[in-house]
């Protein structure tokens, strides 16, 4: 009877948890996820945050990879006029979804931004990584060790980062991220959607700031 | 060397190629490098930071507009060995290659297509873009000055002239 006991006692603390585990793990895993969250025909569920008014009527959709050259220069050129004319105004809001394709190193880096994001901390990884870019592909300047230097200096919790970093636990947000944008014909990147009360236009390319404004006026 | 240039460009057939491959090449390869967009609307620019870049492209541009007419002169009017030719062929080439294949759609079919050799194709034409233009000028500045002093030779006209 006492080892029937034991037994049981035994299967029923397994059970227990396991269901602990698999209940943290889910909850880390969705953090900050709305799993039904959509703009247009685009799923950003998996996307980064939403940058400006969650209410506003327009949506900018930018696929983009650590590593582009082009998305670092839409990033200084181009960006700061519409954060400042449109996100910062409420007219429209901002979302970022990896197209993680340029090198070995690029869905590394995106997997950091979710990794900063756990602390509540991903616009700034994301804009850390564009600042830091560097001219080579692959050169090192997104490798692990760069990455998690980057969340020290942004006053990251260490630990939890690279824990998070080493555990690959965003690797298949990014790799949804990214099938997300084939299934939208992105062949490029940075590459945008965006979507309106009316509709949605896709823009190749790092385009200038003008061509968002003549694409956001119509749709305001 | 102007006497050259005027020998081969006195014909309109050439400077009509000559026209037609700068303008090609100048539109193509800002295009590819996002210097000009045509969709949704034709728009030209140039970000701050890539003015360098931007100065290469005309370059090899101008270059290949110069060097190819007059290689094909040679090859036609002179009935010359193609070899010259080759070098003018493969210094623009090179040039145009150097930033075609970055972020944009061509980076991503060439990466599509080929897997990691094409990543790392990719990778290096890219990472190197600047250097790689820079030879393909220096390509195409040595087929100009040896073009130049064959038509010399072989036409026998006078350089000061």
């Amino acid at each position: 009877m006492n080892k029937i006991g034991v037994i049981i006692g035994v299967i029923v603390i397994a059970i227990i948890a396991g269901a602990v585990a698999s209940l943290s793990s889910s909850t880390s895993e969705t953090m900050n996820l709305d799993m039904e969250r959509s703009h247009g025909t685009i799923s950003t569920a998996m996307g980064s945050p939403i940058l400006g008014d969650h209410s506003a009527p327009i949506t900018i959709i930018e696929f983009g990879d650590y590593q582009c050259h082009q998305c670092y220069n839409w990033f200084h050129n181009t960006k700061p006029a519409i954060f400042e004319d449109y996100i910062a105004t409420g007219k429209a809001n901002f979302v970022f979804v990896d197209m993680a394709f340029l090198g070995r190193d690029s869905p590394k880096a995106a997997q950091a931004t979710y990794c900063a994001e756990e602390q509540e901390m991903y616009w700034e990884y994301h804009d850390m990584l564009y600042t830091l870019q560097e001219d080579k592909i692959d050169g090192g300047w997104a490798n692990s060790e760069r990455l998690k230097a980057i969340a020290l200096d942004l006053g990251l919790d260490s630990d939890l980062f690279e824990g998070c970093l080493d555990s690959g636990k965003y690797s298949k947000r990014v790799q949804y991220n990214t099938q997300q944008a084939r299934d939208h014909n992105v062949r490029g990147t940075p590459n945008f959607i965006v979507v309106g009360p009316d509709g949605q236009q896709q823009l190749g390319g790092a385009q200038p700031f003008s061509v968002f404004k003549q694409v956001l006026d119509k749709m305001i | 060397m102007t006497s050259a240039i005027r020998l081969v460009f006195s014909n309109p057939k050439y400077l009509i190629l000559s026209i037609t491959i700068f303008s090609t090449m100048l539109v193509g390869l800002l295009i590819l490098s996002e210097y000009i967009f045509l969709e949704p609307y034709v728009v030209s620019h140039i970000p701050s930071g890539t003015e360098f870049g931007f100065v290469l492209i005309v370059t090899i541009s101008a270059l290949s507009a110069l060097v190819l007419p007059m290689n094909i002169f040679r090859i036609n009017i002179l009935k010359k060995s193609k070899q010259k030719m080759g070098g003018g062929v493969f210094g623009s080439i090179i040039g145009a290659a150097a930033g075609a294949c970055s972020c944009g759609p061509i980076g991503f079919a060439v990466i599509s297509t080929f897997g990691s050799v094409g990543a790392t194709a990719t990778a290096f034409l890219t990472n190197y873009e600047i250097p790689i233009r820079i030879i393909a000028i220096g390509i195409l500045a040595i087929t100009y000055f040896t073009t130049v002093r064959s038509l010399k030779i072989e036409c026998k006209f006078d350089p000061n002239s």
